[in-house]
């Protein structure tokens, strides 16, 4: 559950979460391009395990990613200070910034990279890709796009995601399929406002969390683990809450980001892309309801000499971030009572 | 609304009790009785509190809901006496009862689509859960997808009314008036969905066959009324354009409703034979809707109740014929009148209820229905008398079948009805055949 707490990895950590502050809180985009370079040199070593010979390829993968993507970074950005005078707004540009930065957060022409890095990650490793990862190129992204080919990366984020997830069988894969479709549905909220944008990034993040989690306490990397376990059925019903709830069905949590978003889109007369990315959750859905199958039946094959327990902190800590998702769509509520 | 939507939370603590099975079946028959005894001007809004309020048609159905799910309780002994997940089953039904009040009793749209949504999560873990059959993946599967497919554009058209109208409560949607074609295919198709119309019910049949008995119950008594419900609160709004393309959902529906008549008379499993019969009544229910006048509207709302009560009394006596013998086939089920005589006669009773034979509620709906339809135009006549002419003989076909001749000779041993079974049946056809003599609470709305 935890992340390894040498003081090595920590000073990483740090200096992983300080440089995506650095980029989005500097005046000028070359600051922006020195946090996204520290963002990209501190993850390397915190991916990197000499043990492990996935996650040494994740970590050269990455490099070689988010390296190109930083140098068309840094060239379009130079090519937009000589090119253009200060507020002049040229759409190639921006179409060019933008593409680099969808390469950093591994957005949809430049996806190829992302469900191939985090199968070698471990699932601290791939939360913190899925989400801390994606906020600097998200904000950098929100001060200067061209909206119609936002609204294009849009809805292909959306198919892609949907259906490159249908046929994985490895969860790592499903997870990172899934972020590529939920990063349209953030790409939608960015297209309104950043406000909008932060609550859905801190919904996703949030279920996210518990998801990657709990697959880390219990070792869980492919769809047929999750059968082959001997699991209590309250911890199986952690899983299925979940899951409905990143799926965005009603009574959890993650419909309520989805329904806010839906609401301002149609509000700003964005019905198509609307349409595209709910029609897209549903198969999303579809291959979630494949991972909680064992937890819907309540009769499923369990082979008895491999039982999961959970420590009962641990346990406490799943339940409770469980009912959150599961009645924090009521509390929620109440606020715009 | 509140005093009772707050019984019913408190009375999920009770289901974590031990051996609190019958206490929480009476605790909600109780509730039922209230609810029925609650001083109500039922012809306009009224109860208000919040959100919730209660106008006729939410006071029938949520009266309708409170009833299943009683019975629904009282049908599902065997979980009880086999301990079968038990009180998660208590709860899981409590909370889809929470959810299917407040379906009927919001008066926001987006509230009303927010719980018809909810509403699904307890059926799929009811059907894949207490299923019998692996095949209950599959059927869970369409139900979701099916209901959810449409609904999501309905949710859409739901938030365009929002971002025109600036509100979204019910009771003013007659004030305004939409005329757009996109609006209306997306307003009505998810109800229609949830109904089922013939073309797309399809998962009703796999929904029902793999569910427990009380999924079929509350599936058959409730989830398909949930679809007309919705379908008389926006009809209000795309009235014009529902002039001009209501024709193709009430010819669909009459001719879909013909045919599946038909398809009855094949069907080899008795609870296919009853889920498919419940297409054939509730294509009448869609033709009387999209009729959209007075007593379209009322026959529909009358014949949903009927059958709400009327097809879960059927789908109990199935369970109770699959619980002694073990399969559902019809080849199975013979000549029971030597085994149950007395269940044979409440196989006779709702059946007829069915039929709509004289003191139903099956009888008045149909009436008021068939008399709008062949007034709205006189060339659904053929089709209404085929509908009704099929249903009387599919039903007598199950009748006859089931009940006389030669029993089944590979059953070694049977026991008989026992006085909860008993109970039960009567408890769905005495209000089906009592109400009637009561019918102004049903018939007159405004």
């Amino acid at each position: 559950m935890y992340p390894s707490l040498n003081s090595n990895k920590m000073f990483f950590y740090f200096i992983l979460f300080l440089s995506t502050l650095i980029s989005i809180s500097s005046n000028s985009w070359l600051g922006c391009w020195v946090g996204l370079e520290i963002n990209l040199l501190s993850f390397i070593p915190l991916i990197s395990n000499t043990n492990n010979m996935m996650s040494s390829e994740a970590s050269l993968k990455y490099f070689l990613t988010q390296s190109i993507a930083s140098i068309n970074f840094l060239f379009f950005i130079l090519l937009k200070l000589m090119w253009m005078k200060n507020f002049m707004l040229n759409n190639s540009i921006s179409i060019l910034i933008n593409s680099s930065l969808l390469m950093k957060m591994g957005s949809t022409p430049f996806h190829f990279w992302f469900p191939n890095i985090i199968e070698g990650l471990s699932w601290f490793n791939s939360f913190i890709l899925m989400s801390w990862q994606k906020i600097a190129p998200m904000i950098l992204l929100s001060y200067y796009f061209y909206s119609k080919f936002i609204i294009i990366i849009i809805i292909m984020n959306s198919i892609i995601g949907a259906i490159g997830g249908l046929n994985q069988s490895s969860l790592r894969k499903i997870m990172a399929f899934s972020s590529i479709n939920n990063l349209s549905w953030m790409l939608a909220s960015l297209l309104i406002s950043e406000n909008l944008w932060i609550f859905y990034f801190m919904m996703y993040s949030f279920l996210i969390m518990i998801l990657c989690l709990l697959f880390n306490s219990m070792n869980l990397f492919y769809i047929n683990q999750l059968f082959f376990f001997n699991m209590n059925y309250g911890i199986k019903f952690l899983f299925l809450i979940n899951f409905l709830s990143l799926g965005g069905l009603p009574p959890f949590l993650g419909f309520y980001s989805k329904w806010i978003i839906i609401n301002f889109l149609i509000f700003n007369n964005f019905p198509m892309v609307c349409f595209f990315l709910i029609m897209m959750s549903l198969i999303i859905l579809f291959f979630y309801i494949r991972i909680i199958y064992s937890s819907f039946l309540f009769n499923n094959l369990n082979l008895k000499w491999i039982s999961i327990k959970l420590k009962n902190k641990q346990l406490f800590f799943y339940t409770l971030s469980s009912l959150i998702s599961i009645f924090g769509i009521i509390f929620s509520t109440f606020f715009f009572m | 609304m509140m005093k009772f939507l707050v019984m019913m939370i408190f009375l999920i603590p009770l289901c974590f009790f031990y051996n609190m099975f019958w206490m929480v079946q009476m605790v909600i028959f109780f509730m039922a009785f209230m609810y029925m005894c609650l001083n109500m001007n039922l012809g306009i809004y009224s109860n208000l509190s919040y959100m919730f309020s209660c106008d006729m048609l939410s006071y029938g159905l949520i009266l309708l809901t409170f009833w299943i799910c009683v019975l629904m309780i009282m049908a599902s002994e065997g979980l009880y006496s086999s301990g079968f997940y038990t009180n998660f089953f208590l709860i899981n039904l409590i909370f889809l009862m929470v959810m299917l009040f407040l379906t009927f009793s919001v008066m926001n749209l987006f509230m009303f689509y927010l719980f018809f949504e909810i509403s699904l999560i307890p059926t799929l873990l009811m059907i894949i859960g207490w299923g019998y059959q692996p095949e209950r993946i599959q059927a869970g599967l369409y139900l979701l997808f099916y209901t959810l497919f449409v609904s999501l554009p309905l949710l859409m058209g739901i938030f365009y009314l929002y971002d025109l109208m600036g509100f979204i409560m019910m009771y003013f949607m007659k004030f305004f008036f939409f005329d757009s074609y996109l609006l209306y295919f997306c307003m009505v198709m998810a109800f229609l969905v949830k109904m089922p119309m013939y073309f797309v019910h399809m998962w009703l049949p796999k929904a029902h066959v793999e569910a427990p008995v009380s999924g079929s119950m509350i599936l058959a008594g409730i989830m398909l009324k949930m679809g007309g419900y919705g379908l008389m609160r926006v009809m209000v709004l795309i009235q014009g354009i529902g002039l001009k393309l209501n024709i193709i959902w009430i010819s669909i529906s009459l001719l879909g409703g013909f045919y599946i008549s038909l398809k009855c008379f094949v069907k080899l499993i008795l609870s296919l034979l009853l889920l498919t019969s419940s297409v054939a009544h509730m294509s009448m229910v869609i033709g009387g809707i999209m009729t959209m006048n007075y007593w379209g509207y009322l026959g529909s709302y009358v014949l949903m109740i009927g059958h709400g009560l009327c097809s879960s009394g059927m789908f109990c006596l199935a369970y109770l014929n699959y619980e002694r013998l073990g399969s559902r086939s019809l080849f199975i089920y013979l000549g029971m009148m030597s085994f149950l005589p007395s269940m044979s006669l409440w196989w006779f009773l709702l059946i007829s209820s069915y039929m709509a034979s004289p003191p139903s509620l099956n009888l008045m709906g149909e009436m008021s229905l068939i008399y709008w339809l062949v007034s709205w135009s006189w060339v659904s006549m053929f089709m209404l008398m085929m509908i009704s002419f099929l249903s009387i003989g599919y039903w007598l076909y199950l009748y006859s079948y089931t009940q006389n001749g030669l029993y089944y000779l590979g059953v070694y041993w049977f026991y008989s009805g026992v006085s909860r079974e008993y109970l039960l049946l009567i408890l769905h056809w005495l209000p089906l055949n009592v109400m009637v003599v009561k019918m102004d609470i049903l018939m007159i709305m405004f």
